[in-house]
């Protein structure tokens, strides 16, 4: 019986002929995959460098103590405020429970001090030029908006959760 | 057929350039205070190098074993439940800035990753495993349990929304 070849069929073996003749279509060395990785990465150098510039001047601008003194006692106005300040905040996430700490003893509710914490991680004023640069305006200001309203959301249920359990 | 690779370009250069001028400016008027800047800005890219080469390797790893449309598969649009948990556990497992995370993301994103499981992703950052027996120390284990629950409900939530906000080829 003689096989009838369609014109895919005669395609896909002049590629494969021409395949051999390049050799066989190799998967590219960990080197190089890790060479082209690395570039990626270079090419967000200025983006990540400018960044952790802004970081170091939010870092001396904005001090624990200008934040701690932001808070009011009204526990409505201080989570939107423990909200805003954890944005503008910058540094490790121990800082944040270090000055939420300070905050808890000085009276500030636990309302305010949950969404300081939240907010610290997830927003952030410094990042935000990084952000609509790789990610698009569109993404960055729907995630930002999304992460303000739930750190706020997240810390009125968690302080409510904790009145009932204890 | 394969995507020709992008020419190389820097990315966020007038951003490094603003910093460059705000630093200009800030020397200017308190020296001090901008050579302290200058300073702690230096201690953080000191602090997070090795991260920045973990996401390197983590970055070029996933390029040699995973093809992608393997990625897509797994993070795609048609990834199912198992690309939300994915984003979730990665968010939660991930160190150091965020910032540090976009060259990786980025990546990912071109691959075919969702926005909504980058969504899950920054939102459940916010449960650092390393520091929870200082935020117990500190708060409490009832508020570290009741807040780290509602932290990674709160990220699916967050990455649903984004679902709705962003469908399907609407970028």
């Amino acid at each position: 019986m003689v096989k009838r070849t369609s014109g895919t069929d005669n395609m896909t073996k002049l590629h494969t002929q021409k395949s051999q003749q390049n050799g066989p279509p190799q998967k590219p060395s960990f080197l190089k995959v890790l060479q082209k990785s690395s570039l990626s990465f270079l090419a967000m150098a200025p983006l990540l460098l400018g960044t952790i510039g802004l970081v170091g001047l939010f870092q001396v601008l904005v001090t624990p103590k200008m934040l701690a003194s932001l808070f009011r006692g009204n526990p409505l106005f201080d989570t939107l405020i423990g909200t805003l300040s954890g944005a503008v905040a910058v540094g490790n996430p121990i800082v944040s429970y270090l000055i939420g700490g300070e905050l808890l003893n000085h009276g500030i509710s636990l309302y305010a001090v949950s969404a300081f914490l939240l907010s610290w991680i997830t927003l952030g004023f410094t990042q935000l030029p990084a952000e609509v640069e790789v990610f698009g305006g569109r993404f960055t200001l729907y995630r930002n908006i999304l992460a303000f309203i739930f750190a706020m959301i997240t810390a009125v249920l968690t302080t409510l959760t904790v009145q009932v359990l204890s | 057929m394969k995507k020709p690779d992008k020419p190389f370009a820097f990315r966020g250069k007038y951003i490094f350039l603003v910093v460059l001028v705000l630093y200009g400016l800030f020397f200017l008027v308190n020296s001090e205070s901008a050579l302290l800047a200058l300073q702690k800005s230096s201690a953080v890219l000191t602090k997070i190098l090795p991260i920045f080469v973990v996401v390197i390797l983590f970055t070029a790893t996933l390029n040699y074993f995973i093809k992608p449309k393997q990625i897509a598969r797994h993070l795609g649009h048609k990834s199912g439940t198992k690309g939300w948990f994915w984003a979730l556990a990665a968010g939660v497992i991930s160190h150091g800035p965020m910032y540090a995370w976009y060259p990786l993301l980025d990546d990912l994103r071109s691959h075919g990753m969702k926005d909504e499981y980058i969504v899950v992703f920054f939102a459940s950052r916010a449960i650092k495993i390393p520091l929870l027996p200082i935020m117990i120390d500190y708060f409490g284990l009832t508020f570290t349990i009741v807040l780290s629950f509602y932290m990674l409900l709160g990220a699916l939530i967050q990455g649903l929304c984004m679902q709705i906000l962003t469908p399907v080829n609407g970028k």
